[in-house]
């Protein structure tokens, strides 16, 4: 049942796109790893986590899109789950720092040491164990999604509402972390990271394994999605988008179904924030910034929503943008992702993946067209069957 | 006429009791009783205004009524449930503005509409089967579109989303349709066909029909219902019911 | 003739003052501070009482060098002086007329010694003596300082100020030092009860300190007084603490509801998510900035117009820019909410870095007319000028857009865009005109916040983004569509976050508010006065 589940997502472009992300992912820590740094094909290690990033981005961007593109959920709360899935894992990688911080307490991390903490919180508790902290990653955030959603979705709170209450999730979060006596840093959030399952955070293997694993990730979550939108349950997600009271005159129960793929995708959004943080090494409230979230809409919106490879193609497009733009014309940033907002949604609302895909379909169509009127020409003409 | 009301309920498919709704203090239903039998075509007519619309709101568990009983089958009550718990119990409606899902194909909608469970992981993991194959191409007949079965459901005629509209009606197996205004639009042949169709539909099960268009309800020839200001006018042949003195005043005479 | 008789007049009076009071009672001073020379430590507190009780300001620099060690005694005749140090010798300075004597080896002169006992001494001394200076701001702040350190020793000398005392408020200042004072000397009870009594009246912290202090040590037969006073105290005091909440809510309210109105316009009116509308009101800020900058620089008087100066051009700024959003952006977006939340952020993004290219990105100083700087008190409230005039400026920009909305013709044909776009297109109103300037009214009346909030708020490129959020859960809380529901979501939330700081803090007050609000729209998915029937869920 799950093969033939995952099977019916292979399509051609999809197999391509996950046969690109596995390549990159032995390609590039080979190219990083293996190569003299003159090499001309050599790739410096600050690339392979700039990309490593964007790469998490491009899994965000695919969790919002499973809601926004399929669902109709504008979600304005997704940087939120994604934070989340960070601070799960900066705990962990804060507990592996023991007594190597500078205030060398084996068990508190420095903020606590700071604040005069004598014990560990409880909410703390099992983070030095990679698979508690594994588990955290995905439960949390999903947790969260569960909750939020099933509020949300059962009382029918819908379109803008959503995504206002949304951002005002998002936003309670933001200022919550910024609290001291949350435990979770407040201000400066957690950083100064050692290592990860024993290796050198630092170290080039490491982050080239970093950039492996969520190129591998992304992979996988990609097929999971496809899978999710080509199965029935994903023609009723688009069934509810485009006529929800209809899918629920059918007997549908629209709440459990947006509440699905709500949850599902925040826990992707959390998996990509936990794979996000070792290799930047910080996570902050910053992360949880309203304005966050509306960037990840964006990012889906240029790629294409309601597409699967537009998330990952916007993501890479927009950050790749924003690295170069921010180094050449630092004052211009905001001007060009300003414009790209209001450009995008006047003259592309489709997004480039989409926009293509539209144009190759039609002439597709035509070309079949073009084959029926020369085979009707061909044959006697017949009235239709169904007269 | 409320105590025949309640002799009828323990046989009756639907069953309404005094039932009221008001909305900002304007009066949608009035009292409104009425019967259904099991396998009964019937029409329902009434001005603008009159509260058709908002009765099978009412039937599908869209709006809760201030007051009153609504029963379905003798002894299920539906005031208690929502719109997907009341479609699986088998009510479908059509609604006044034809409504399919027009980004997926006209065989996707049949799938989507076909009467098998509907939880989130049943339909993950759904399969198409030979019998649901069959079931879909049935109706793709019955409805007339088995030529277009791979388009898109946006590119249909007016006429032809109706028709899907009602085809997808038809998947989920229901024992009470209710239509609302299935003409609205149409030429004068699609009327014709669609009264053919609902006649086809009605041996198997309960047709309730909403219509302004007196030579369609003529055409189905059945027991026809007049609203006014949320309560039953008359209730009988359309012949009855037209020659009725309040009906002409508050309808037809308009 | 008037002169002469007046000088006349001066003169007589002050023979007769000098003749009276001058020489007999240098006398007697001279020899009260001579006695200071001669005292035990242990007398020293008596003799301090003596020159305390004269009244006579000469006093005070005398006992203030012995309260810091100045004052010394000569070894040889007795004499006492007030002393500086100059190398191995010292300065002497007769006490009283304050001239120099000359210098003397400092073997030649005894210090008086003091110690903590005869400092406390000195200083309540002091306090009472102040009580009688001819400045009455010195007055009032001598009567503070004794009703804050009650002394029973300076209890004559209060009642004495008391009786002298014209001013009313150190007249009632000095009322409520001597009930602190009484209750810690060893009066009758029944005078302890009225000083409570007036205590009780009195109200306020610092009362409630004394009272609760002089519990522990009265006796039996006032404690019950005591407690109902306490208890009478602590109830005014919820009664102005809940009150001085209202006020912050009201004030909170205000500024919500001036960031929120033209929110409720564009949104609420136009179903368009106008993200971009934080950064109307910080170009009205802005504009405000550089009316008073022209002001400073050209025409300094015009200060206190600038206000009322920068407003319409607040207005007409931001109007036309949101025109011009309008026509070049939204437009296209009708129908769309979704659309036009993110193409508004992307303005919002824009305008705010223009703003900083600018003006760049640090706060810009937006001054106060005299008429917003200030505050004065209500009975227990302490209200700022600042924040009574936003509020009075909320309400009429209320008053004034519900007005346009119900009573004119443009009023009308936005509500009937509102209520049916399609209807109101065929009825012959040109829907698109009442757009733009629908938006355009909504932008300008968040310029006008604008110039309100640079009054309280730092005036940075940020400005907007602090105020979006809150904006929207005013509306979405009051009511989408209804003015009404906007003004009664901005107070009732100002209010609301003002009473949950005491307990859980300004962040938590408002994680508290936002999770209530979301709450809230679980329960009513349409706000707090939705428009309902059939129309709207269509």
């Amino acid at each position: 049942m799950i093969t033939s589940f995952l099977l019916k997502s292979l399509d051609r472009s999809i197999i391509a796109v996950v046969a690109i992300l596995l390549g990159l992912a032995i390609a590039v820590p080979a190219l990083n790893l293996l190569t003299a740094p003159d090499h001309p094909l050599h790739v410096p290690t600050y690339l392979v986590s700039l990309f490593g990033k964007y790469l998490t981005y491009a899994l965000l961007a695919l969790a919002l899109d499973l809601v926004w593109g399929f669902c109709g959920i504008l979600s304005l709360g997704h940087a939120a789950f994604f934070a989340l899935g960070g601070y799960a894992m900066g705990m962990y990688l804060m507990r592996q720092i023991g007594a190597r911080g500078s205030y060398g307490n084996p068990l508190l991390p420095d903020f606590m040491v700071f604040l005069n903490w004598k014990e560990l919180p409880w909410f703390w508790q099992g983070f030095d164990m990679f698979w508690f902290a594994a588990l955290m990653v995905v439960l949390v955030p999903g947790l969260l999604a569960f909750v939020f959603g099933w509020f949300a979705f059962r009382s029918r709170v819908n379109g803008v509402y959503l995504s206002i209450i949304t951002q005002a999730m998002t936003y309670a979060l933001l200022l919550a972390f910024f609290r001291n006596d949350m435990g979770f840093g407040g201000n400066n959030g957690l950083t100064d990271f050692k290592d990860i399952l024993g290796f050198n955070i630092q170290a080039a293997g490491t982050r080239a394994a970093l950039f492996a694993a969520s190129a591998l990730t992304l992979a996988i979550c990609l097929v999971l999605t496809t899978a999710i939108v080509r199965s029935k349950y994903g023609k009723v997600l688009v069934a509810v988008r485009d006529a929800e009271s209809r899918t629920r005159f059918l007997g549908y129960r629209v709440e459990h179904i947006k509440l699905f793929a709500f949850t599902v995708s925040a826990m992707m959004a959390g998996i990509a924030g936990a794979l996000y943080v070792p290799q930047v090494g910080i996570i902050n409230p910053g992360e949880f910034e309203p304005g966050n979230s509306i960037e990840v809409v964006i990012w889906t919106a240029v790629g294409g929503r309601g597409t699967l490879i537009g998330p990952i193609v916007g993501a890479i497009l927009v950050n790749g943008g924003k690295s170069i733009f921010t180094a050449a014309f630092p004052e211009f940033w905001l001007f060009a992702l300003g414009g790209l907002f209001v450009l995008v949604t006047l003259f592309l609302p489709k997004g480039v993946v989409g926009t293509a895909s539209a144009y190759l379909a039609r002439r597709k169509a035509h070309r079949r067209a073009a084959d029926a009127e020369r085979a009707r020409d061909t044959l006697v003409a017949e009235p239709m069957a169904a007269e | 006429m409320n105590q025949t009301i309640s002799q009828t309920k323990p046989k009756s498919l639907l069953y309404l009791d005094g039932v009221s709704v008001s909305f900002d203090g304007f009066k949608a239903l009035n009292s409104l009783s009425f019967v259904i039998e099991p396998g009964e075509l019937r029409a329902i007519i009434g001005p603008n205004g009159a509260g058709k619309t908002t009765m099978m709101d009412i039937i599908t568990g869209k709006t809760r009524p201030d007051e009153g009983q609504v029963f379905f089958k003798g002894d299920i009550d539906l005031t208690q449930r929502d719109e997907a718990e009341i479609a699986n119990l088998g009510i479908g409606r059509k609604f006044q503005k034809p409504t399919v899902f027009e980004s997926h194909t006209i065989w996707d909608n049949l799938e989507l509409a076909l009467n098998r469970s509907r939880g989130v992981f049943p339909t993950l993991f759904y399969r198409l089967t030979a019998d649901d194959k069959t079931r879909i191409e049935e109706i793709l007949s019955t409805v007339r579109l088995s030529a277009r079965r791979d388009d898109l459901a946006a590119n249909l005629s007016h006429g032809q989303k109706q028709w899907l509209e009602i085809g997808m009606l038809l998947a989920q197996e229901p024992e009470l349709l209710l239509v609302d205004e299935p003409v609205a639009g149409m030429t004068d042949a699609e009327t014709a066909e669609t009264a053919v169709l609902l006649k086809e539909i009605a041996r198997t099960r309960s047709v309730v029909v909403v219509e302004h268009d007196m030579g369609f309800i003529r055409e189905l020839g059945v027991k026809v219902t007049c609203l006014a200001e949320g309560s039953v006018l008359a209730e009988g042949s359309i012949d009855f019911v037209s020659s009725d003195p309040k009906v002409i005043e508050n309808y037809l005479g308009r | 003739m008037y002169r002469i008789l007046q000088t006349l007049l001066i003169t007589l009076c002050l023979l007769v003052s000098a003749h009276v009071t001058g020489p007999r009672a240098a006398d007697d001073l001279g020899a009260l501070v001579s006695a200071l020379g001669t005292a035990k430590l242990a007398e020293l507190d008596d003799r301090i009482g003596a020159l305390a009780k004269s009244g006579d300001p000469r006093v005070i620099p005398v006992l203030e060098a012995l309260g810091e060690g100045n004052l010394y005694a000569r070894k040889t005749d007795g004499g006492v002086f007030l002393t500086t140090e100059k190398g191995a010798s010292l300065v002497l300075v007769d006490p009283l007329t304050g001239s120099a004597i000359g210098e003397a080896p400092k073997g030649e002169l005894q210090k008086i010694k003091v110690n903590n006992a005869v400092r406390r001494a000195v200083r309540s001394a002091l306090g009472g003596l102040t009580l009688f200076s001819a400045d009455t701001g010195a007055r009032l702040k001598a009567a503070q300082s004794m009703r804050q350190t009650p002394n029973a020793d300076a209890l004559e000398a209060i009642e004495a100020a008391l009786a002298a005392e014209k001013d009313a408020t150190v007249r009632k200042t000095l009322d409520e030092a001597r009930a602190v004072t009484l209750l810690v000397s060893d009066r009758p009870d029944d005078d302890k009860r009225a000083a409570i009594k007036t205590l009780a009246e009195s109200g306020g912290r610092e009362a409630l300190g004394v009272l609760t202090s002089a519990l522990s040590s009265a006796d039996a037969s006032l404690k019950p007084d005591i407690e109902a006073a306490l208890q009478r105290i602590e109830q005014a005091q919820v009664f102005w603490n809940a009150g001085q909440n209202v006020w912050y809510g009201l004030s909170l309210g205000s500024v919500l509801l001036l960031a929120a109105i033209g929110l409720a316009i564009t949104f609420g009116v136009m179903g368009i998510i106008n993200m971009a509308h934080g950064e109307m009101v910080m170009l009205g800020a802005y504009t405000t900035f550089l009316v008073q900058d022209v002001i400073r620089t050209s025409y300094p008087a015009l200060f206190d117009w600038s206000l009322a100066i920068a407003l319409p051009l607040a207005f007409l700024v931001t109007g036309v820019i949101g025109l011009a959003i309008e026509r070049s952006v939204i437009r296209f977006l009708y129908g769309r909410p979704l659309e036009t939340l993110l193409a508004t952020w992307g303005i919002s993004l824009i305008l705010q870095q223009a703003v900083r290219s600018i003006f760049g990105p640090t706060n810009r100083e937006v001054g106060n007319p005299s008429w917003m700087a200030g505050a004065f008190d209500v009975g227990g409230l302490t209200i700022t000028w600042n924040r009574l005039w936003i509020i009075v400026f909320a309400l009429a920009v209320f008053a004034a857009l519900l007005f346009l909305l119900k009573r004119t013709s443009m009023g009308l044909r936005m509500r009937a865009v509102t209520q049916n776009r399609r209807m109101a297109s065929s009825m012959g109103i040109r829907t698109p005109f009442v757009d733009a300037l629908t938006f355009a009214l909504g932008s300008g009346i968040a310029g006008m916040a604008g110039v309100a909030l640079s009054q309280i708020d730092n005036v940075s490129p940020n400005l907007g983004q602090g105020y979006i959020i809150d904006s929207f859960m005013v509306v979405v809380f009051g009511g989408v569509g209804n003015l009404w529901g906007t003004l009664v979501g901005a107070f009732s939330l100002g209010i609301l976050n003002k009473f949950l700081e005491p307990y859980a803090g300004a962040v938590l007050g408002k994680i508290l508010v936002l999770v209530l609000i979301i709450l809230f729209i679980q329960k009513k998915p349409r706000g707090l006065f939705a428009l309902k029937g059939r129309a709207v869920e269509a």
